[in-house]
């Protein structure tokens, strides 16, 4: 019905080059068995344009930003499209924003989160890379080559719909770049898509990764104790920092309140001092002004109950009414 | 009523022949005047009184809502109390007197005002329809007052004469016989009256029309004084019914359609039946009221005495009438009650009239007590238990007689409806009429000791209103009316759907299994004289039969029998059809019902040894046992593939002492469901036999870690945390890893923070591992990794293979983690993301390692204490595996949907097997109003109070006001998110009052659940077909519904969704089954081969996580974890429109050029999106690669309706 149509009238009609800044570049899907005849042919957006962030970064403006790139799209494929069939620019590095799975997301602090946005999308992806002990997240590292998890994923997919940074080596390639995809657009050349790296999909990718997720426990204590390593070196200069920050007033004066401080007692003392309290309220209930002891105190329950039956009816006349007006009558089942 | 008396009085006065009366008038007043007013005749209405009567009923409404009033007065534990807040309110405010002070009375107001609602529906409007019936009444009855007198005939020249008018009369059987000396005669009636609930104004909209009795007095002189004796009484009777039927035949003014019936299927009483569809009716269309014609006998004809239940009034052929006895003859309680039943109808309705005068809410109570008979498929009638209304407002009224009995609490007339209703239930329930007969004002009544059935003896009137109940129907009876009572004494879950709504005799729901026996294969004549007695007897003996041979396998057997139905007036009764059938139901106990040895008397006992091998025949065996008795015994075989015990054990006995032929002829339904999962079929003692290696395997793992030696802190839990350890996967145990959660001891050197947490955790784990591997050589171990994204979530896991083929996933529970993560959520110092990532972590931590430990441990002790739930369970996953739905519900939630049936089956008992199990959780989702009404499970409601394992069931027993608390959780989600995003399904338990614990972040979507609703609406359709199916097939006709297998259930319509993912056969997990039957692969038990874990039919669930991830926003995911051989997707048709270009769509997306007149951006003003589908197809086959091996697309959009819904 009109679900399937447009496609075919849009076809005819010839499809759009542009939309607002980005140029619409069409890829040639390759021709795969086993699907239905009227979706073998199949092409792929991809949405371009300079990259031009709200925040701008370092490398901001010898960034390309792609709309929609194919979920199995990866740094390298990226790469060799640009090489191989977009006039040979040289692509620096991707950065994509919903990779599945993700890269270890940390939890941060306020001020710390606009310090991250200046960095730019690199963000994400330095954390693997380079060592930074120096800096403090508001829950465990960020961690490095020794420390980090083995990898259960041959590679990462992206979220269809996805998009892209892809960060050239200099301006001009960038340039070059995207007058080459402007002029693959005009003159209606077939760009080929060649899909996933060898691994990234099909029954290669859960084959391994079935192996990948149960990695070798010299390994994995290998990175467990880096891990934890680090950590006691991050947490005695993040304590440092919170202590520092416990102690010194702002500029009106006031001393923020942060946590830290460590934990008063250990959890068995924690349950004891629960327990304890719940035994003195218990006590104090016990012990004190008897609430019938007055006769305002009778009468003032009373009228509370009273009340109280009041509401209740009310509030059950509202319901059975609702109950009428969503189901019909009542009626005993035939 | 007051006014409408005096009115009468008057025109008493006037004493004009005219005397205005309606019908309904006139009954009461009848009984309101004296003896004098029998004597004045019965008078028609002229049309203009109409107008004064309607006024009358006008002003009943304003009456009845003063009723609360002294219902107030007279509850007697509420009386000063609610007196002064009656008093208070009517000083502020008039409005809501009614009900506020009902709770004492009424249960509840919700219930109270439910109560109200029903009646207001189900009482005759007396409107049009009525009018029309009771204008052709008041023409019947001036017809009949103008029939000619018969002289006396005997019986041959009567016949003769009215053959000729073309009526055959309607004698019972044994006919009269040729020479018999009397004479048959027809004279005016000496009254025509209205009789039975309609002029009670008891009568109700629900029985298919209104039926009005209409009783003729026959005059005493037709009768001599010993017509009471050998049918003589009912030979003239059923002369009497032909001269009318004939006369009403032979009306040239009016037609009616006349048929002969019998009064409650009682072959004794013949009545004429007067059809709507006859022209005779004024403005009949579409009318459905039916008048019935019976004639009756003043109180005085026949003295009372001589009809006692003891007395015999059939004497033996060949003895003189009067002769005196030379021995006791055998009394005919029976014969006499139906006689005496004749000669009481007046006197009866005098009665009932009296008592609504005196009680004001006794109407209602009938009514109440008419839904709740009919809900349960009791009737009057003796093929329907002989339990109907009448007896029911007898009873009632009998109870309302100032203290009926000492010893017996009497029924105020200051009750409520619902009191007075709930004490008439409740007398039944604990009253065994048959054990101890109930005699009211009547001494020295004996009753005959050998037939057993129940009496309930009304002195006064001398007759035992029970007289047509069995000791079975009566024993049916009670067992409903307990279940009644425990319902409403349930004081947290609202009983009134239970109690007055549902249709609760359906034989699928109700019982367990069902054996039909054909009429044809008793071999009884139906033309014989005595053909009803014979089956009559023919039932209670294969009753009894049953009753002695099942023991305590079952706790209910009922017979539902055929019906018998009108017939022409010009033709002798009918024959009973041979090709219907008696149904006989079974409710088992499943802890007994599948024992495979009964115990006999021991072997020294001689006589009862000798009755036990003459009850049993061949099957009885002398064994020794064990503990050295010699016992005489019968043995069972209890495999999958023969019939079961319950089966073998009726066939045979009713083989030998019914009929051999029955056997043969008899068709046994019993759990038809249970064989479509492995091991569905109850065994041995419990339900979850099956379960008992993987549970073996679960313990002696938990011992192995506790016993290991080095780890650094002290093990406190290892706990089962998994579906396939608390009895509830689909299949057995051994095809996927089963979660088990460790808690160590506290300790202060864990990290204080939650990666840091999760690090240590690994390291444990390899420590276990290690210490695991060294300590036994048969356990295979290694650490696995999840949530590479999440360094805050758990990072790793161990999954530990024992020898027997087991795997067990091990994770570590640390409850620091909580106050982390709470603290997190407090901390003003986080970014926007790191507290959304907290509260969701929060969440799942608490499902993961608080919730689903006593989730599954409650559902372990529900399993051990409930045969029938481990397998209703899953059964009921099944159902939703195999329609692509289970994976967007979570376990814990399917599990509870059953548990609800198991904990609140009301109105039935508790399901004992699987198929009814599974049935009811259908019927209810098909009722469930998910968007307005949480599901509550009160896991405490099972348990005895204090017991040691209540503990485990959260804090006591459920309160109304933990009642309240989750109602108004549900009101504020529902509010928060009134198009239900997020939480959809609402799934409380007393152990977890959030309800979002299951259900959060649209798991599963509106969609899906609206999905569910409409398959358990399909599926409930589907059973109610098969019901009438069964119940046409029983009273012999053919229907065009064919029995449908059960697993028509079970089938999955795969062209409702938009597209369909193929897997090929070598990644799927149906491939390794039989190939033989294409559509049931994994029925059988699959046993992956050990060591096979992470083999290839492993690899589609990743890919369906992917897909999930991938394409989550586009397209709906569908599939059966089990089967995994296909993969079903809707798009979303939010995406599916065109819409404007965004850079972050969210999906693959193609341009097109809108089409003008949508208003757009400057820069967007010719280029829309929509979603590319020929890219998502390619790149789901990219994605897939040799898994997928076609995709199918469906061109109908049925999808879009599903979402539509």
């Amino acid at each position: 019905m009109a679900l399937d149509k447009p496609h075919k009238s849009a076809k005819r009609k010839a499809t759009p080059t542009t939309v607002g800044e980005f140029t619409i570049l069409p890829l040639t899907l390759p021709k795969l068995p086993g699907l239905p005849e009227a979706y073998t042919d199949a092409k792929h957006y991809l949405y371009i344009k300079a990259h031009a962030p709200s925040n701008p970064t370092p490398s901001a403006d010898r960034s390309l930003f792609i709309a929609n790139v194919p979920i199995d799209a990866s740094e390298s494929n990226i790469r060799q499209l640009f090489a191989g069939q977009l006039g040979g620019s040289r692509v620096e590095s991707v950065g994509f924003d919903s990779a599945i799975p993700g890269a270890p997301t940390l939890k941060r602090f306020k001020d710390d989160a606009g310090k991250r946005d200046k960095e730019g999308e690199e963000g994400a992806k330095r954390g693997k890379k380079r060592k930074r002990d120096e800096d403090v997240v508001a829950e465990g590292i960020v961690e490095d080559e020794a420390s980090a998890l083995p990898r259960i994923w041959s590679g990462d997919l992206q979220k269809s719909g996805g998009c892209a940074v892809v960060v050239f080596v200099d301006k001009e390639s960038k340039r070059g770049a995207l007058k080459a995809v402007q002029r693959v657009v005009k003159e209606g050349r077939t760009i080929e898509w060649k899909g996933g790296d060898k691994g990234v999909v099909g029954v290669e990718r859960y084959k391994s990764h079935l192996s990948l997720r149960y990695p070798n426990p010299t390994h994995l204590l290998a990175t467990t104790t880096a891990y934890l390593t680090q950590y006691d070196r991050v947490s005695t200069s993040r304590n440092r920092l919170l202590a520092a920050a416990r102690a010194v007033p702002d500029e009106d004066g006031f001393i923020t309140v942060t946590r830290g401080g460590g934990r008063t007692a250990p959890a068995a003392r924690v349950e004891l001092a629960e327990q304890k309290k719940a035994e003195l309220e218990e006590r104090k209930k016990k012990n004190g002004v008897k609430d019938d002891f007055y006769r305002f105190q009778n009468r003032e329950r009373r009228k509370e109950e009273e009340m109280k039956l009041r509401r209740g009816f009310e509030r059950d006349r509202k319901r059975v009414a609702e109950m009428r007006e969503r189901r019909g009558v009542v009626r005993p089942e035939d | 009523m007051a006014p409408a008396i005096k009115r009468r009085k008057i025109k008493h006065d006037n004493g004009s022949d005219e005397s205005e009366a309606n019908f309904l008038e006139e009954t009461k007043d009848e009984e309101l005047s004296s003896e004098d007013s029998e004597a004045s005749n019965v008078s028609m209405d002229a049309p203009e009184e109409r107008d004064d009567d309607e006024e009358a009923s006008n002003g009943e409404p304003e009456e009845q809502d003063n009723m609360s009033e002294p219902v107030l007065r007279c509850a007697p534990a509420t009386v000063s109390k609610t007196d002064n807040t009656a008093k208070a309110h009517k000083r502020q405010d008039v409005q809501p007197r009614d009900g506020v002070f009902t709770a004492e009375s009424f249960k509840n107001n919700v219930f109270k005002l439910q109560v109200n609602e029903l009646l207001d529906q189900v009482k005759l409007k007396h409107g049009k329809k009525e009018a029309s019936a009771e204008k052709a009444m008041r023409m019947l009855k001036s017809l009949i007052e103008h029939l000619p007198s018969r002289a006396p005939a005997s019986i041959a020249e009567a016949e003769k004469t009215l053959e000729s008018a073309g009526v055959a009369i309607p004698f019972p059987s044994p006919r009269p016989p040729k020479d018999a000396k009397y004479k048959l005669q027809y004279e005016r009636p000496s009254s025509i009256n209205a009789t039975g609930s309609y002029p009670l104004k008891t009568a109700t909209r629900t029985d298919g029309g209104v039926v009005i009795d209409l009783v003729v007095v026959m005059p005493k002189a037709i009768f001599q004084e010993k017509d009471y004796l050998n049918f003589r009484y009912f030979y003239k009777r059923a002369y009497y019914l032909a001269c009318l039927a004939a006369g009403i035949k032979a009306s040239k003014e009016h037609s009616f359609k006349v048929s002969f019936d019998t009064l409650n299927g009682n072959h004794l009483q013949p009545v004429i039946v007067i059809d709507p569809s006859g022209s005779g009716f004024p403005d009949s269309s579409g009318s459905s009221c039916r008048i019935n014609i019976l004639p009756i006998v003043s109180e005085e004809t026949f003295p009372g005495a001589k009809l006692l239940p003891k007395s015999n009034c059939v004497r033996p052929k060949g003895e003189d009438d009067d002769g005196p006895a030379t021995k006791p003859l055998a009394p005919t309680p029976f014969y006499n009650s139906t006689l005496r039943s004749d000669a009481t109808v007046t006197s009866y309705l005098k009665l009932l009239h009296a008592v609504s005068e005196k009680c004001d809410a006794f109407k209602d109570a009938c009514i109440l007590g008419r839904i709740w008979l009919r809900q349960r498929g009791f009737g009057s009638s003796l093929r329907k238990g002989g339990f109907g209304n009448f007896e029911w407002a007898a009873i009632t009224a009998l109870l309302l007689q100032p203290s009926p009995r000492p010893g017996t609490a009497p029924l105020s007339p200051g009750y409520s409806s619902y009191q007075l209703f709930k004490a008439t239930v409740q007398f039944l329930a604990r009253n065994d009429l048959c054990k101890k007969p109930f005699t009211l004002q009547s001494r020295d009544v004996d009753f005959p000791k050998s037939s057993g059935a129940p009496v309930f003896f009304d002195g006064p009137r001398g007759l035992n209103i029970l007289f047509k109940m069995t000791i079975r129907s009566y024993s049916q009876l009670q067992f409903e009316a307990k279940t009644t009572v425990d319902a409403l004494g349930d004081s947290v879950f609202d009983q009134f759907d239970s109690t007055f709504i549902l249709r609760t005799d359906l034989l699928r729901y109700r019982y367990d299994a069902t054996l039909g026996l054909p009429l044809s294969a008793f071999e009884f004549d139906p033309k014989s004289d005595d053909y009803n007695g014979k089956l009559g007897e023919a039932c209670n003996k294969i009753y009894s039969t049953l009753i002695r041979a099942l023991t305590d396998r079952v706790t209910t057997v009922t017979f539902t029998l055929p019906d018998s139905g009108a017939w022409p007036i010009s033709t002798p009764k009918p024959p009973e059809s041979q090709q219907k059938h008696i149904l006989i139901n079974f409710a088992i106990d499943p802890a007994n019902a599948h024992r495979t040895i009964d115990y006999g008397p021991a072997a020294e006992n001689k006589q009862e040894a000798a009755s036990f091998r003459k009850f049993w025949g061949d099957k009885a065996e002398l064994r020794r046992f064990k503990d050295g008795s010699i016992l005489e015994s019968v043995v069972w075989s209890n495999k999958d593939t023969t019939a079961t015990i319950l089966e073998q054990i009726s066939l045979h006995v009713l083989g030998r002492h019914v009929d051999s032929q029955i056997a043969e002829n008899a068709e046994f339904v019993n759990d038809s469901f249970a064989p479509l999962i492995a091991s569905g079929r109850i065994q041995g003692q419990s339900g979850i036999a099956s379960f008992s290696l993987a549970m073996n395997a679960f313990t002696s793992i938990e011992k192995d870690i506790r016993e290991l030696e080095g780890l650094p802190l002290q093990i406190r839990h290892i706990r089962a945390a998994d579906e396939q350890l608390r009895y509830a996967s689909i299949n057995l145990p051994l095809s996927r890893p089963a979660s088990i959660v460790l808690q160590f001891e506290a300790s202060a050197r864990w990290p204080d923070d939650l990666c840091a947490i999760q690090r240590t955790k690994t390291a444990f784990l390899l420590k276990i591992a290690e210490l695991l591997s060294a300590a036994h050589s048969g356990v295979a171990t290694r650490v696995g990794l999840e949530n590479p994204s999440q360094p805050s979530h758990n990072q790793a896991y161990l999954d530990i293979t024992v020898r027997t083929g087991f795997t067990f996933r091990l994770r570590i529970y640390h409850d620091r983690e909580a106050t982390l993560l709470e603290r997190q959520l407090k901390d003003k110092s986080l970014d926007v993301h790191s507290h959304e990532s907290s509260a969701t972590a929060l969440a799942l931590y608490k499902r993961e390692f608080i919730q689903v430990l006593s989730h599954t441990q409650a559902i372990q002790n529900l399993c051990t204490r409930y045969p029938a739930l481990s397998p209703a369970i899953r059964l009921t996953k099944k159902w939703f595996a195999c329609h692509l739905m289970l994976p967007h519900f979570a376990p814990e939630l399917v599990e509870l949907l059953v548990v609800r049936t198991f904990l609140q089956p009301h109105p039935w008992p508790t399901p004992s097997c699987a198929t009814t199990g599974f049935l009811r959780t259908l019927a209810w989702i098909a009722r469930w109003d998910w968007r307005h009404v949480p599901l509550v499970v009160d896991f405490s409601s099972s348990m005895p109070s204090n017991s040691a394992e209540s503990e485990s069931y959260g804090k006591g027993t459920m309160k109304l006001e933990d009642m309240e608390q989750v109602q108004t959780r549900f009101e504020a989600w529902r509010q928060i998110d009134p198009v239900m995003n997020r939480v959809v399904l609402f799934a409380a338990t007393n152990i977890d009052t959030s309800g979002n614990t299951w259900t959060d972040m649209g798991r599963p979507e509106k969609v899906v659940a609206a999905r569910m609703t409409a398959l358990a609406k399909a599926a409930t359709t589907v059973i109610r077909a098969q019901e009438d199916h069964i119940m046409a097939a029983a009273n012999g006709k053919e229907t065009a519904t064919a029995d449908l297998p059960p697993e028509s259930l079970f089938i999955s319509q795969i062209r409702d969704y938009d597209l369909v993912i193929h897997i090929s056969s070598k990644y799927s997990r149906v491939s390794k089954d039989k190939k033989s039957e294409p559509k049931y692969k994994n029925l059988e038990i699959q046993l992956i081969p050990k060591g096979s874990l992470g083999a290839e039919t492993d690899l589609v669930p990743l890919f369906v996580e992917d897909l999930q991830n991938v394409f989550g926003d586009a397209v709906l995911w569908f599939w059966d974890p089990e089967s995994l051989d296909r993969i079903a997707g809707l798009w979303n048709p939010l995406v599916s429109r065109q819409r404007a270009f965004k850079v972050k769509a969210g999906w693959n997306s193609a341009p097109v050029r809108s089409r003008d007149g949508e208003p757009k951006g400057m820069n967007e003003k010719s280029v829309g999106i929509h979603i590319n589908k020929r890219a998502v197809l390619n790149d789901i086959k990219r994605l897939g690669g040799d898994l997928v091996s076609r995709i199918d697309v469906n061109r109908s959009c049925i999808g879009d309706r599903m979402y539509s819904k």
